[in-house]
């Protein structure tokens, strides 16, 4: 880490947390069951125990996420298992309405 | 690249998915559970001695763990298959190769839906599992460590960046997982194990919950009530269920339904009450059942359920369940078999019995002025279990669920929001200078930012508004939010405060809500 060196407020405030040893804490904190709580961030808390450092609108950049499988759990991954996800919302931004629950229910 | 990769990936996914059609069946005739093993699983489950099959003969799970793996097979490999015959399948496959009751203790939550349950896995566990999935999706399977193995190998394969994800690459992942978890869950959580034959052995017939349960529930937000579901058997371990009850407030909670039992215990039912499915997940042994009874459609509005069998004796719940001192109340005692005069103990005296009957007593009770503030058990006749609070002053107030994830939805997208629902609990001082739980109290709720920058960000505007009398949060609308800073979604990180009048005082009490984004992935166990 010494060779980083934070230049956004998200990255300042990472630093000072890591600093106060207060990652750990909120990180136990934040598992509730079927929450992701990796932390960079997680998919439904922060490193922080809140909101505000998450990926936000997760709108504008969420296959950037559900490609590479980031939260795998929670948003249907399109690298290996549902690659057409979002063929029916490919900005999205614009078009996240179209975008199904994946679990295949009783019809 | 990647595009090309894609459709390369299509071509051999169709390409598996005709492979699978072949062994499709011809007509849509049922099949029963061994036939779909043969046609069907049989097109990739290798067959093995003693009538086995590759992978699926070395796992025992829940009836929803077999759902979640069936419907596995389907979205990632193409397999083909009626809701009839998975339905068959989760059937059988629950049935032989099942978890007993005991191997569920303590992760029951996890389908019960009751999400905002704070896992205590140990650290190893809650690091290489916990942190995508709950703790409990694992603790409710049973494999062998070559079984266990396979799934490190599925789970790597499958989502390769896991490996770059916090908490992995800080370390070996894999290595671990392999050398140090396989070993752990196999020990842990063993294909083989005496409680399961046992079971297998002893578990009762379904004729055993045929008839008439006295039942008692709570449901945050509105409160507690109680009724009689009557049970009729409408074919192999299904059954026709029908619920007759009524809230304190006196609104009734009636509905129609049907139930299977799975594992000789795994109650799942489906009722509706009042145009609403709901969903039964309940253990079901002897003469008692107990578990959670939650709308399907959202699983956050649920309400604890027990019940007993009538014909049996026993005391399930005195509503409501606390008094104080100096007061006259009327309180309700909720079981099966009740007969006599109930004891509530020291420094409560029984006025009158208002209403008498097996299922349920209504007496008006009167406390001392100077009876002891704390817990007196209640007896009728020789049946205990419940107790009545006691109290003389609120010295706490506690918000439950203490910390809870609520989440935006709707908007136009297909996944519901997620609202929080919570209870103002009171607790008093007893004599010893203990604290004891006195009960659920009506409050007056509201919401604040939890922290500055909640504050900063206007999360109380912004995600969700909450019912001041009832304690339901309902969250704002998914979507990017153009009124927000960088159109941030209205996610929010709340103090949920709970304010309980006590003769005049009021007392509050506080817990934590995050109100994030929805998911899309939702299996039955999260």
């Amino acid at each position: 880490m010494k060779h980083l060196k934070a230049i956004n407020n998200k990255a300042l405030k990472l630093d000072e947390a890591a600093a106060e040893n207060r990652i750990e804490e909120v990180v136990a904190m934040s598992s509730v069951a079927g929450c992701a709580s990796t932390t960079d961030p997680g998919w439904e808390i922060d490193a922080f125990g809140g909101v505000s450092s998450l990926c936000q609108p997760m709108e504008a950049d969420l296959y950037g996420c559900s490609d590479p499988c980031w939260w795998p759990a929670q948003v249907p991954d399109m690298m290996s298992t549902y690659p057409d996800w979002n063929k029916d919302a490919q900005a999205s931004n614009d078009n996240w309405r179209n975008l199904g629950t994946v679990f295949p229910k009783d019809k | 690249m990647k595009r090309k990769l894609r459709s390369g990936l299509s071509v051999s996914l169709l390409a598996v998915a005709a492979c699978m059609a072949l062994h499709a069946p011809d007509s849509l005739a049922a099949r029963d559970a061994q036939t779909i093993l043969k046609e069907t699983c049989q097109g990739c489950h290798t067959p093995e001695a003693d009538n086995a099959l590759s992978r699926i003969s070395h796992q025992r799970k829940t009836p929803e763990g077999w759902l979640m793996s069936i419907a596995r097979m389907q979205t990632m490999h193409g397999l083909q298959i009626s809701d009839d015959d998975r339905r068959t399948l989760v059937k059988y496959l629950a049935d032989t190769q099942g978890l007993a009751p005991s191997e569920t203790d303590g992760v029951r939550y996890a389908l019960e839906r009751r999400l905002n349950t704070v896992e205590k896995f140990d650290d190893q566990t809650s690091q290489m599992c916990g942190r995508c999935h709950s703790g409990a999706r694992v603790a409710l399977q049973r494999r062998p460590a070559r079984e266990w193995e396979h799934l490190v190998n599925f789970h790597l394969g499958q989502w390769p960046s896991l490996e770059y994800q916090a908490l992995s690459r800080d370390r070996d992942w894999f290595d671990l997982a392999r050398k140090d978890m396989v070993p752990l869950l196999a020990k842990r959580y063993p294909l083989d194990n005496p409680a399961w034959k046992k079971w297998l052995g002893n578990a009762p017939k379904a004729e055993a919950f045929v008839g008439d349960w006295s039942f008692s529930g709570h449901l945050p937000g509105k409160g507690e009530l109680a009724g009689v579901m009557s049970v009729v058997a409408d074919g192999d371990d299904t059954f026709k269920v029908g619920v007759k009850g009524q809230y304190a407030d006196g609104s009734p909670f009636n509905g129609d339904g049907s139930a299977i039992l799975y594992t000789g215990y795994e109650w799942r039912g489906n009722v509706t009450i009042d145009g609403v499915t709901m969903r039964q997940v309940f253990a079901a042994q002897g003469n008692a059942m107990q578990g959670r009874m939650f709308e399907a459609e959202h699983d956050e509005r649920g309400l604890d359920f027990v019940a007993a069998k009538q014909g049996s004796s026993r005391l399930l719940a005195v509503q409501p369940g606390y008094l104080k001192a100096g007061a006259e109340t009327e309180v309700t005692l909720i079981g099966s078999g009740l007969s006599g005069k109930p004891n509530f103990g020291k420094g409560v005296e029984v006025v009158e019995v208002v209403e008498q009957g097996a299922d349920r007593i209504k007496v008006k009770l009167k406390a001392a002025a100077n009876a002891q503030p704390g817990l007196r058990n209640v007896t009728v006749g020789t049946l205990k279990g419940p107790t009545l609070a006691v109290y003389s002053k609120i010295a706490e107030v506690k918000v439950v669920p203490e910390f809870s994830v609520a989440r935006i939805g709707g908007g136009g997208g297909s996944t519901p929001k997620v609202q929080g629902r919570f209870d103002a609990e009171a607790w008093g001082k007893g004599a010893d200078g203990k604290p004891y739980r006195i009960g659920v109290f009506p409050a007056q709720w509201s919401v604040a930012a939890f922290d500055d920058r909640a504050k900063e960000d206007e999360d109380v505007k912004f995600a969700g508004t909450m019912q001041a009398d009832s304690g339901v949060f309902t969250p704002g609308d998914a979507g990017p939010n153009p009124q927000r800073k960088m159109s941030t979604n209205n996610a929010g990180n709340l103090k949920v405060i709970a304010a309980v009048d006590d003769a005049g005082k009021s007392l509050t009490g506080e817990g934590h809500m995050i109100v994030t984004v929805q998911r899309w992935n939702n299996p039955p166990i999260p």
